[in-house]
């Protein structure tokens, strides 16, 4: 009876619509640049409008924020996090240090290329981005919702084997649970 | 067979007004606080579109049967909360089942839905859960008190038991109970914050505070079905303040104009204050908002 | 300067001298006193110091890599709260299997950075009490503050290259392709040099 292209075509506007009017960051600083996200979320330039608020649990949240450089102590953490939230999830990663390493690029310690690792969604760039450029990589996010482009989570789900070999090279001591969806 | 049409669909009916009244006066709480401070706040549909995105999720996690029953558990509770409350005095589909014993038992199935909550919170084993579960019921020993203390001195006032009976002795002295019985009407007005679990004493499902507390193991479309049930359930104390305090609603318009004016103290009240903790809340509710339920027990006996 | 203002910070010179075996010690200018000192002498100095002069603040404890004496020389700064003078007391450890003592009786806050120097430079105190791992997580290869660890060759081994930066170079070198700009002759040499 009905078009089957046509109607999933509708099915998944509205479904985009309602993602991407209504995104819960979760509340969780990984690095120097968490000191930009209040600002972003108060008075004066307002998220709130765009209907971003933030969460609380990995199980109620959408979008992961990266602020910023990650040891490998913490991007431990960050990959158990990651593998708690549920699907369709995005990462936006702020500042250089997520691009190719920024100020901390011959440390001992820091990661250089996040995309490695866990996949990116959006980069917003800067050392740290001010308030407008993180609300303009929140719209450019927004953008590639409603597009459907954003597939960070089924990428992960698709090449498990090529993130986990990078994960296992930086992290040793391997005790964490399989990723089991 | 068509008392029985009208009541089903009645039932349907307000079931759907519960819901799409309870999301959009979210929505208005979530606006005005913004504009308190002083900023532009998300457009009022906002907690549809919450609702929407959660249902569209693609995974979600569980942990065993009780977990998976407690969401279902709670709007199961509203809805039936909902079924025994008269929204209009009268009228083809709005009186729903009323019969004359109903505050008594309104009063012990409010409990339920939180109940439904904490035994689904304790399935998970997070410990966060288990505190927040415990926070949560030591607040509803707090305000309880007032509350039931209100509702007795009216029943002992006008020696009936059943909602309809006190809309209609309202209607027909044409005073609202606001005025006839004032110190029952504070103790309930007092008693209001608690319920709605609104700033002041919203330590139980702040983001802040233990990660959410009970929520923050529902992900996906349990947190859908909890929301809803939420919206429902204040639609639902709402009516009733209004149908024993304000002298009931004879159509729509003015039962939602009524509601959302008993609204905005809550919301307004909740803007500008702090949270406190368990203790000071049980406290606060066992001083002055007890000293007046006490007082209206003595009016009424006298 | 004049002479006089050196008063307070010579009085410790000269008590200190009489009492202990001092291996150098000289007042580098005004609020600044500094003295060396063998392993074995530092607890002594710094209780007399801490409740004899008034030195009560315990401020920072670093470490050096003399990697050209084989030496690593560990660096203790107190200060004195009325009168306001640091006071530096300097000891050189071997850099293999070097051993000091343990000060967190004395200060607690020491502990911090006893642990730390342990974990990135490899001393060992004596009596230390806290776990192995301090910063760095599952960490096998060698301390990484000491000079022969190299930094950018484990990074180039372990993390990925950074995409657009694959030489390393310095920036300076990158403006003076692009603009035709001549650098004055003070920014042109690299401080590492």
């Amino acid at each position: 009876m009905y078009n089957d292209k046509e109607s999933q075509k509708i099915v998944d506007i509205i479904q985009n619509y309602a993602r991407k009017h209504s995104l819960f960051i979760l509340a969780y600083g990984t690095g120097c640049g968490a000191i930009e996200i209040p600002p972003t979320m108060t008075s004066r330039y307002d998220a709130e409008r765009f209907g971003i608020r933030g969460a609380a649990t990995p199980r109620q949240a959408d979008v992961l924020l990266i602020t910023g450089y990650l040891a490998t102590k913490s991007l431990k953490r960050v990959i158990k996090v990651y593998e708690q939230m549920q699907d369709p999830k995005y990462v936006i990663g702020f500042g250089s240090c997520t691009i190719n390493g920024g100020m901390y690029w011959d440390s001992y310690n820091t990661i250089n290329v996040l995309d490695k690792y866990i996949p990116v969604d959006v980069n917003i760039n800067g050392c740290m981005p001010r308030p407008e450029a993180v609300i303009a990589g929140f719209v450019k996010l927004q953008k590639q919702i409603q597009e459907g482009k954003a597939d960070g989570w089924d990428k992960y789900k698709k090449n498990l084997d090529y993130y986990k070999e990078n994960q296992k090279k930086i992290i040793t001591n391997w005790v964490m649970p399989d990723f089991n969806w | 067979m068509e008392g029985i049409g009208y009541k089903i669909l009645g039932a349907v009916l307000t079931t759907i007004l519960a819901f799409v009244v309870g999301m959009f006066y979210g929505g208005f709480s979530r606006k005005i606080i913004a504009r308190i401070q002083n900023r532009v706040g998300p457009p009022v549909w906002q907690n549809f579109l919450d609702v929407l995105k959660l249902l569209f999720k693609k995974t979600s996690v569980r942990y065993g049967v009780m977990h998976h029953l407690a969401p279902l558990w709670m709007i199961t509770m509203s809805v039936t909360t909902l079924m025994f409350i008269p929204i209009l005095k009268d009228g083809l589909f709005f009186t729903n089942l009323n019969f004359s014993g109903d505050l008594i038992f309104l009063l012990y199935i409010m409990v339920f839905g939180s109940l439904g909550m904490a035994l689904g919170a304790g399935a998970t084993g997070n410990p966060n859960t288990a505190i927040g579960v415990s926070r949560g019921l030591t607040q509803m020993v707090g305000f309880e008190i007032p509350w039931v203390m209100a509702l007795v001195a009216l029943m002992i006032q006008y020696k009936t038991t059943s909602v309809t009976g006190l809309m209609d002795i309202q209607s027909q002295s044409g005073t609202w109970m606001m005025f006839s019985s004032p110190f029952a009407f504070i103790a309930a007005l007092l008693a209001m914050p608690g319920m709605f679990r609104y700033s002041p004493f919203d330590i139980v499902g702040a983001p802040q505070e233990l990660a959410s507390g009970p929520v923050s193991e529902f992900g996906g479309k349990y947190l859908s079905t909890m929301m809803t049930s939420g919206s429902i359930f204040a639609f639902v104390k709402l009516t009733l303040y209004v149908d024993l305090f304000m002298g009931g609603a004879s159509n729509l318009i003015v039962l939602v104009l009524k509601t959302f004016a008993l609204y905005l103290y809550p919301v307004l009240w909740g803007a500008v204050s702090a949270r406190f903790r368990t203790e000071q809340s049980v406290r606060y509710f066992w001083g002055w908002p007890a000293f007046f339920g006490f007082i209206a027990l003595l009016y009424a006996a006298f | 300067m004049s002479e006089n203002n050196l008063h307070n910070e010579q009085k410790l010179l000269n008590l200190l001298e009489k009492k202990f075996i001092l291996k150098g010690g000289s007042v580098r200018r005004e609020r600044r006193v500094e003295v060396k000192v063998e392993p074995k002498e530092i607890v002594p100095v710094l209780l007399y110091a801490k409740e004899n002069s008034g030195y009560t603040a315990f401020t920072h404890m670093s470490c050096v890599d003399w990697i050209e004496d084989g030496e690593f020389e560990v660096v203790y700064i107190l200060w004195h709260p009325e009168e306001k003078i640091n006071f530096f007391v300097k000891t050189r450890v071997s850099r293999d299997n070097g051993t000091l003592p343990n000060i967190d009786f004395i200060w607690r806050q020491a502990n911090t950075y006893e642990r730390e120097i342990r974990e990135m430079f490899g001393i060992q105190f004596e009596g230390l009490v806290g776990r192995e791992e301090f910063i760095l997580e599952d960490w096998e290869h060698m301390p990484p503050m000491r000079r022969d660890f190299d930094t950018v060759k484990f990074v180039e081994k372990t993390y990925f290259e950074r995409p657009g930066r694959e030489d390393a170079k310095d920036v300076r070198e990158y403006v003076q392709e692009r603009t035709d700009e001549e650098l004055p002759d003070f920014a042109k040499k690299y401080s590492r040099d």
